[in-house]
Order: structure tokens, then sequence, then C-alpha cells
């Protein structure tokens, strides 16, 4: 009797263990992948990135050759310009024409990599974040220390800060002295003579982090959960990237006041990120059709509208046609908004395939 | 003429032609995007081409015409007429070279249509027809994604659901119209915004757009304005809207008008806020203006900004503390205006301070910062109604994710001390919100979480273990994947626990499980000193557990104050307290076998001769340390646990549900003590010592888990052995071999210490037998 109580006991505890208080279910947690084959983005981020580390890497070398001449004139850039014109208008040229390879190189795996969490930071600290100073919450994270010491805290990023050394945008990182390079007695945009120990500075930093990019990549498995967060949180910047471009010389021309994106059109850049975005889209449509074959077409469509929509400005800016600061307001409010349709309808997919987006 | 011609091919290739996707009759949400489309191309293309503006002008009339004009002529008959008199309006525009009226026509075009798709889903709920709810749901807009925010997918998952028959269309709903006219809303402030934006730069077609946009959104927004503001107040908003629009297609002066539209939508929100969602709102607000302080005073030293990412962790939790302040801002303007105003204000000026730190141009002091959040802080408990102020669980995850983000950030930055810092900051809001809440009521998600934050989780090392040895940014991400997604399951199951009587309910249950244990616990201690002159040992064992119960009454009460201090060292306190039990319980048990169980059938001899050197003492504190430390742990586990009921759903929900099961225990530990009453002294001391020795097995297995989970022990997981979460959290049975094979020791040792307490005790009867005596000796 006496074991039988005892006995009661425990099945009592069972039972409450059982039906009381947790529910018995294991957790029902997905897994990060799923079955389809997402290698394709791997892939296109991989021979992106080899391609800026190489253009990163000219840039580097060219910045070197500029420090050099420079070193020898013992930074006297007055003098440097009067002895050495030709030499340094050479170096310069080739870092520029590094820099060109440079930036649509990244612009194109651009949406990947600041939509990817784990390779976010490299978009902030590459292509989009802010001087802390101007913006301290989207600021880079990092310092520039200069070969002469001097310290350029979160500057920027840095294609801004080497496109504003390159091209004389930025006072800042300029050497100050009056450069005509063509000598037609006019010193028109671009005709500067940057500080040797800014570019040298950012040009190194650029080579690290376009080779730490390179090997992130490398290092990093494209999951769905990846690809749809890369494409929610891309999809709808449309309208800072336009704001940057009604902001830039090529919509307000010298009346511009804007550091970067002064040489190559923001408009290149959007083009060049949608086509990344679609190459994103089309690994993971197959998993899309599974749901909606008519949402999985015209998520393809409307993408490919939005990269036509923009191309088709670009095209007319290419042409020649210079747009008014209101015309190219309403143009990105457009963008956004045709954006903003494409993300919702990603965003109710991946709601129905259960998968995660990173917010 | 021969433009209507291309328009038709044109139309003719959309609707009927090659493309794929347009084999069949296009979707509504195609062919609505098809006219918007078309519409924007003729505005941008009125002022160099005339013409081609034309033929897509007349696209958007053919498009609506065949696609969409018979649905919404039949269920959304207002929103058909605003649209047929939009393109006539934009004919006009496009006839006369009036670029700001093309723009406000187009704007009427395309809220009109979002208006009739609204209206025709609706519709179609109502009348159970989930299918042409769910074709008409993408004729819509979303909310504008943030940085805090991705576009909900509410309505569509309230659909889909309704479509597999796993609800109703009446819930369904209920989702469409909070979803759509929470998008709305959101646009429409956008738009005033815009128009703002736009007449203070002098873009004239922009201003015209936003304008019409405004009224547009009002249109759909009208039903609910009118139920919370009469129809007259609406008659007099929309009056204000047609001036507005009319003036910015003028160009004639708009910010008086402007002003007055603003003031009579200041304060309305048309889908209001649910309850949950004002607790959610609220809760984040709070956690995170409560950390803007911290983290700022952790970037500062002697008036310099030393470590950025603290600074801006700081701006982040004030933005985000901001944007939920951004949500409520209406309803609180409602209850008081000045002192929603005095928020706003000094909102503005930690805003100032913070953006002036991280640019560096200013660096105030962190006690400014302190005294300045306090002060908000202060102002908004008093201003913000109780209940909103009940904490709610999913704000907890939420603060918990955000923290989490920082983290990230910091790993990416190569800062691996901050990443930590912020790690367990979200670790510690965990502990103190939803872990306990999840030790109640889904224990199966407690050591998956654990695992993640700390060492690792199946197939994935833990943010603890990663962080320590500074992992790549890609590996620590794919753990925090992996986190979001057990965080997400287990708000999920959290998410149903908050009804006043579910929480009742638990609490009572948590009250009568802990204090079971309690009663089996003593009963055992008890059970066992039953016999004669050991009976006054009970003594002891009752002050001790007396103790433990005014100890845990205390603990109560400081829990309320102390609770985000201790919550760092919960898991810590745990181990430690357990340990000292164990400890305890070892020597009790080795004590209970060589001394109570063997003495109990041997003479009282030795017990005689202790009591005489004085050994009692010791006993008597050792009982008493074993009676308080058997206790108080169940009553520290329970009042960490209701505290988390407590905070969701105040003391008095609380208490009744401790009561409850306090009556419960009582009536439980009335009946064991009384058949323990019954039961022989021997068969009893074996049963207690069985009792004990299986309490001694689980306390063993749940230290060394717990040491497992804060990283004082190492983690060698059984991966061939499967258990069933109750296995682990009844009996401490993990599949670790660090766990089993403890347990095993500790096995080891009772069982050891009662066989070597037999084989004494054997030795003992064997040399006090006399020899036998000699027959007529």
């Amino acid at each position: 009797m006496q074991r039988l109580t005892v006995t009661a006991l425990n099945v009592f505890v069972f039972l409450l263990a059982a039906c009381g208080v947790a529910p018995a279910p294991a957790p029902q947690i997905q897994s990060a992948t799923d079955s389809i084959d997402l290698s394709g983005i791997k892939d296109f981020l991989l021979n992106q990135s080899q391609e800026l580390t190489t253009a990163a890497n000219d840039l580097q070398a060219a910045a070197d050759r500029y420090y050099a001449l420079a070193e020898t004139a013992g930074f006297d850039y007055a003098a440097l310009w009067s002895s050495q014109r030709d030499a340094v208008i050479s170096e310069l040229e080739a870092a520029r024409m590094a820099w060109m390879a440079a930036s649509p190189a990244y612009e194109k795996m651009e949406g990947i990599v600041a939509g990817t969490p784990s390779l976010a930071q490299f978009d902030v600290d590459l292509d989009a974040g802010a001087a802390a100073a101007d913006d301290p919450e989207s600021a880079v994270s990092f310092d520039i220390t200069l070969p002469d010491g001097r310290v350029l805290a979160q500057p920027g990023n840095l294609f801004g800060v080497t496109e504003s050394t390159l091209w004389g945008t930025e006072p800042a990182y300029d050497s100050g002295v009056v450069a005509d390079w063509n000598a037609d007695g006019t010193v028109a945009f671009g005709e500067n003579l940057p500080d040797a120990n800014v570019l040298k500075g950012s040009a190194d930093l650029l080579a690290t982090m376009a080779s730490d990019l390179e090997a992130a990549g490398r290092a990093w498995t494209p999951s769905e959960s990846d690809a749809f967060t890369a494409l929610v949180v891309m999809v709808p910047t449309m309208n800072e990237y336009f704001g940057s471009w009604r902001d830039s010389r090529f919509v307000l021309g010298d009346a511009s006041t804007q550091r970067d994106f002064a040489v190559i059109s923001r408009l290149s850049d959007i083009v060049d990120i949608l086509s990344g975005l679609e190459l994103v889209y089309a690994q993971v449509r197959p998993r899309v059709e599974r749901v909606d074959t008519d949402q999985a077409a015209q998520i393809a469509t409307d993408l490919r509208a939005l990269k036509a929509f923009v191309a088709d400005v670009y095209a007319q800016e290419q042409g020649g046609k210079r747009f008014t600061p209101e015309e190219a307001d309403t143009l990105g409010a457009e963008a956004q908004n045709r954006a903003t349709a494409i993300t919702g309808q990603i965003s109710q997919v991946a709601e129905a395939l259960g998968v995660t987006i990173v917010e | 003429m021969r433009t209507y011609w291309i328009v038709l091919v044109l139309v003719a290739v959309l609707l009927g032609g090659a493309p794929r996707l347009y084999a069949q009759q296009p979707t509504p949400g195609q062919a609505a995007e098809t006219v918007r489309a078309a519409l924007v191309q003729a505005q941008l293309a009125m002022s160099d081409d005339p013409q081609a503006a034309a033929v897509h002008l007349t696209t958007a009339q053919m498009v609506y015409a065949e696609a969409l004009a018979a649905t919404l002529r039949r269920d959304a008959p207002a929103a058909d007429a605003r649209i047929r008199v939009g393109l006539t309006w934009a004919e006009q525009a496009l006839a006369a070279g009036n670029g700001p009226a093309f723009a406000a026509a187009r704007a009427q075009i395309w809220t009109a249509i979002l208006a009739g798709g609204y209206q025709v889903v609706t519709t179609a709920l109502a009348a159970d027809d989930a299918v042409t709810a769910q074709r008409w749901l993408p004729v819509r807009e979303f909310r504008h994604a943030t940085r805090f925010s991705r576009p909900n997918a509410d309505a569509t998952r309230a659909v889909q659901r309704t479509l597999r028959r796993e609800s109703d269309a009446a819930t369904a709903l209920l989702a469409v119209h909070a979803d759509l006219l929470d998008t709305y809303q959101a646009r429409l402030t956008e738009a005033l915004a815009t128009l703002r934006s736009a007449n203070a730069q002098g873009f004239a077609l922009r201003s015209a757009e936003a304008a019409a946009l405004a009224e547009g959104y009002v249109a759909i927004l009208a039903p609910a304005y009118a139920e919370q503001r009469g129809t007259v107040a609406l008659a007099e908003l929309e009056t204000a809207l047609a001036t507005l629009r009319i003036a910015a297609v003028d160009g004639t002066g708009i910010t008086p008008i402007l002003e007055q539209v603003e003031t009579r939508l200041s304060g309305f929100r048309a889908a209001p806020l649910s309850p949950a969602e004002l607790s959610r709102r609220t809760g984040q607000m709070l956690r995170f203006l409560s950390l803007v302080p911290i983290e700022y005073a952790r970037g500062v030293r002697n008036g310099q900004v030393t470590i950025d990412l603290e600074i801006r962790e700081a701006i982040t939790f004030h933005a985000g503390a901001h944007a939920a302040f951004a949500d409520l801002r209406d309803q609180l303007e409602q209850r008081d205006r000045a002192a929603t105003d005095r928020i706003v204000d000094q909102f503005a000026a930690i805003d100032a301070i913070l953006a002036a730190a991280g640019g560096r141009s200013a660096v105030a002091d962190p006690a400014e910062v302190t005294q300045r959040s306090e002060a908000l802080l202060s102002e908004l408990r008093t201003l913000l109604p109780p209940e909103w102020q009940l904490q709610d669980g999913g704000a907890d995850f939420d603060v918990v994710r955000t923290a989490l983000d920082q983290m990230e950030q910091a790993v990416r930055a190569g800062e691996y001390a901050l990443a930590e810092s912020a790690r367990l900051e979200a670790y510690a809001i965990m502990e103190i919100g939803p872990e306990v809440k999840l030790i109640a009521f889904a224990p199966q998600l407690k050591p998956v979480i654990e695992g993640y934050f700390w060492y690792g989780q199946a197939e994935y090392k833990g943010l603890a273990y990663l962080i320590a040895r500074n992992a790549p940014p890609s590996e620590i991400a794919a753990t925090r994947v992996e986190l979001d997604k057990a965080l997400a399951e287990a708000e999920r199951v959290l998410a149903g626990s908050n009804a006043p009587a579910a929480i009742t309910f638990n609490a009572s249950i948590i009250v009568f499980r802990e204090g079971l244990e309690a009663v089996l616990i003593l009963a055992s201690l008890l059970g066992s000193l039953k016999i004669g002159a050991q009976r006054r040992f009970r003594w002891p064992l009752w002050i001790g557990a007396g103790i433990a119960l005014l100890a845990t009454v205390l603990t109560w009460a400081l829990a309320r104050g102390a609770l985000l201090a201790m919550a760092r060292f919960g898991e810590r306190l745990e181990a430690i307290v357990s340990l000292i039990a164990i400890a305890v319980l070892l020597l009790i048990t080795n004590w209970f076998f060589h001394d109570i169980y063997w003495k109990s059938w041997m003479s009282n001899f030795h017990q005689q001769k202790r009591r005489i050197l004085g050994g009692s003492a010791g006993q008597w504190l050792g009982l008493m340390l074993l009676g308080f430390t058997s206790i108080y742990r169940e009553g520290f586990e329970t009042v960490l646990f209701l505290q988390a009921l407590v905070l969701e759903g105040g003391t008095q929900v609380v208490l009744l549900g401790v009561g409850i099961g306090l009556v419960l225990t009582l009536l439980i530990g009335l009946a064991v003590f009384g058949l323990q009453a019954k039961l022989p002294h021997k068969k009893m001391l074996i049963v207690t010592g069985v009792l004990i020795g299986a309490v001694l097995l689980q306390m063993v297995g749940n230290t060394v888990h717990v040491m497992q989970v804060i990283g004082w022990m190492s983690i060698h997981p059984i991966r061939w052995l499967e258990l069933p979460y109750w296995i682990g959290f009844w009996f401490g049975l993990y599949a670790t071999w660090e766990g089993i094979l403890f347990q095993a020791a500790a096995a080891s040792f009772v069982i050891g210490s009662y066989v070597l307490a037999e084989h004494m005790h054997k030795r003992t009867r064997i040399k006090q037998t006399p020899a036998a005596t000699p027959r007529g000796a």
C-alpha cells in the first residue's frame, strides 16, 4: 500500500510533467538552407570581388607611385607640379582609371554585399557609410592612419574618400596647388593635385578591404534567407540612390556641393545594383514558383521593368539630356514606388515560404 | 487615329499576346501596375513628346477598361467614378500641357484604384469569397521599408489562412483592415511630408501630385475618420484637402491650408493599435530609452568619445525609442497634448546630444544624458496608461534582437570586446524577461536559445564561444540566424499566454509544481527521522524550511528592484545555490547511511557519545542548512518565474495563482505527511533514501547543465542519444557526457555509501553478536 502510494505520487509527477506546464513537442525550427542551388550568387560575388581586388591593387600601385614622386619633392606640391608634371598626370590618370574600374566592379555586387547580413559592413565601409561628422548613426567603422601619422577619423566610405581625393571634390584631401592639367588657362573640374598622404592611406585601405571582402565571400555560403534579405533590403533603396544622383554634378552641375558620385553617374550604379539583384532573384525564383508561378513571373517582370526604367533615364542622360532637380525627384519617387511594390511582393512570398528576412 | 492603332496593338500584346505572363487575362495587380506605370510615363513624356504621352495615357485607359473597370463598377462604384473623372482630367491636362494638373489627376486615378482594390477585397471577404480576395489583394501599396521595418504580410497571411480554411473570413477581414489602413495612413503622412518639401523647393508637379495623393489616401481612410470624428469633421477635412490640391495645382500658397489639414489629422489613427501592440510599442520605447544612458556612459570618458560603437548603440537605441514613440504619439496627444509636446522636446534634446557626440562636435557629460533620459522616462511613465506599461514579451524580443544587431555590428568592426558586451546585454534582457517564462511555459526552447547564446547548439557554435575566439562575422551571423529562428519560435509560443486567466493558471501551476518538489524533498528528509530520538532532528529541518520560506518572501520583495542586476548573474547564482545544495546533500547522504540509517539498527551509543562531544550542534546546523537550501532553491526559482508573470499580468492576477498553487501544495503536503506517519520506519527509511538519491541525481544533472550553460563546464554532447525534453526538465538528465558522468558518479557515491554502510553494519553486528553460550552455562 505504501509502495503504491509512493508510486502513485511519482506517476502524478510524470503526468504533471507530461501535460501540465510545458507543451511536449520538440521545437519546430527550420533549417537555414533549403534544397535550391544558390551557388550562382556566390560565383557572381567572387567574380566581382576578384575584379574589385585587381582594380584596387592597381589603384594602390598608382597611389604608391604618386606618393613616391611627392616624397621625392619633399611634399612640396608646387615644386612637384613644376618639376614632374607629366609623371604626376600619368600616375593620377592611372589611379583614376583604376578607380573607374573598381567602382562599377563593386556596384554590380553591392546588392548582394549590402543585403547579406554577414557581409553588410563591407558595404558601409566601402561604399555606403557616412562620415561620423555628418551622420554618426550610419558612419563607417574605420579611421585612416596616413603615412605622415595623421588620422582621418571615420571619414566616410572608401570609394567616397578616394574619389574626392582623386578628383578634388574634398578640399581637405587636396594639396591646394593650382594645377591646370591641359594648360588651357582654366582649371576645370578634376584638374587638381591630391594630397599624396591621403591618397596613399585611403588606397591602401581600399585594397586591404577589397581583399578582405574577397576572402569573406569565399567563406560565405549563401542561404535562402540571405538571398531574400538582400532583395528586401536593397530593392527599396531607390529613393536614396536617386537622391544622391539629384544632388550630384550630373544634375546640378557646378552648383553641386556633394563630395561623392561626381565621376560616375549614380544612375549607372543603380543599373549595376539591379543587375546583381536580378541575378539573386533568378536563383530563388524556382522557390517562389512553388508558391505562386504568377507572382514569380510578376516579380521578375517588375524587377526587369525597374532596371529598364532606370537604364532608360541613364541612356537619356548619356545622350546629353540634363534632368532638372524636380524631374530627378519625380523619377526617384517613381523608382521608389516600383521598388516598394516589388519588395512587398517578395516579403509576401518569403512569408509564405517561411524564409526569415533578417532585420 | 494613328495613335489609337498604336495603342490598340500595344494593349493587344499586353493583354493577349506573346509573353507567357499575360497568356491569360492579367491579374488585377498586374493591370493596376500597368495603369500606374503608363500614367507615370505619360507625365514624364508630356513636355518632350506629347504624342508619346498620349499613347501612354490611352494605354492606361484601355487597360483599366479591359481589366479592372467591370469589377470596380460593381463592387466599388465610388472608386470607379473617381477613376473615370481622373482619366478625363488627365486628358484635359495633357491637351492643355498642364503638368501639375496631370500629376494631380494621375495621383487621383491611382489612389482611387487602391481604394477600389481595398473595397473589392473587403466585399469578397464579407461574402466569404477568399479566392476573389486573394486575387485582388495585390492591388495595394505597402509601407515604405525603413531601417526598422519591412513590409508586413499580415493581410496576405490572413487571406491565405482563410483560403486553407485555417481561419474564418471575418478574422481575415480584420487583418486586412488593420494592414491596409495602417499602410495608407503611413502613405498619407509621407504624402504630406513630400508636399511640404516639394513646395519648399518650388517643385510644382511634385506638389500637385503629393496634394492629390493626400486627398486620395484620405478618401480611403474616410470611413474610419468619420467613425472617430463624425461626418461633419470628415466633410471639413475633405473640403480642406480639395482646396489644398487646387492650390498646389495652381501654384498658389499652400502653407496655411496644409497646416489646417495637418491639424485636422492630428491624433487620428485609422487603424488604432491593438492593446497588445500598444503594450509592445510602450515596452520597446521604455526599454530602448533606458539603455541610451548606459551605452552613452560606456562610450565617453573625460569629455571625449572613447568608444564610437557605444555612441552609435546609444543613437540606435534612441532612434528605436523614438520610432516607437511616433507610433504612440497620436494617442498620447489625446491624453495630454502639453505633456506629449514636452516629451517631443525631450526626445529632440537627447537626440541633439547624441548627434553631437556622434559627430564629435560636442560631448555632453554622461550624467546629463542620464538625467535627461530619466526625466524623459519619468514623464513617459506618468503619461502612459498603466495597462500599456504591463510588460510585453514581444518588446523584450525586439530589444534582444536590437542588442544582437549591435553585437554583429561590433563583430564586423572587429570590436570583439564590445560584441561580447552587446551579447551579454541581449542575454540579460532575455533572462529577465522571456527566459523565465520559457522555463515555465516552453522549457524545451530554453536550452536551445541558451546554446546559441553561449557555447553551442547542434552544429552551430554558441555566440560566446565564437566571440571569445574572434570568429569571422559570417560564422557569427550563421549562429545569429539560427538564434533568431529560435527566438521567433519562442516568441510565437509565448505570445498566447498573456490572458489574465492563463497567467493565474500558470502561476498556480508553477507554485504547485515547485511546492510539490519541496514537499517531496521535505517528506523524504523528515521520513528518515521518525525513529525515536531522531524525531528531534526534524526540528532543524523545519526551521531551515521556515527560514527558506521567509527568505523566499524576502526575495520576492527584493526581486522587483534588483531584477536587472540579479539577472545578469542569474544562472551563476542558480549554479552556486545548486552546488551548495549538492554538497550538503552528499554530506547528508553519506551521514544518512553511516549515521542515521546505520544507527537506527544500532544502539544509541554513538549518538549519545556524539551529543556529549558536542557533535549534535553540527548535525543541527547541517540539517537546518539542508532544509533551507532544499526549499529556498525552489523558492528562488518560483520567485524568478513569477516575476515575469507579475510584469506581464500584474500582481493581483499572479497572487491569485500563487494562492491556488499554495492551497494545492498544502493539500498534497498534508496527504504526504499524513501517509508518512503510517509508514513503517525501516521501509520509510529505504524509500526516503531512494528519494533523496533521486533528488541528488536530479540536482547534479541540472547543476551540470546550468554550469554548461554559463560556460563553467565544457559540453560534449552525446549526439546519438535523443532524450525527450521533459527528462531533462524533471530529472536533470541531458544528453551530454559531463551530465551523465557526474550523475553516474553521484549515483556511485550514494550506492557505494550504502554498500559501505551495509558492510560496516554487518561487521559491527558480527562483532557485537556474543559468542554462542554453551548450553547450560
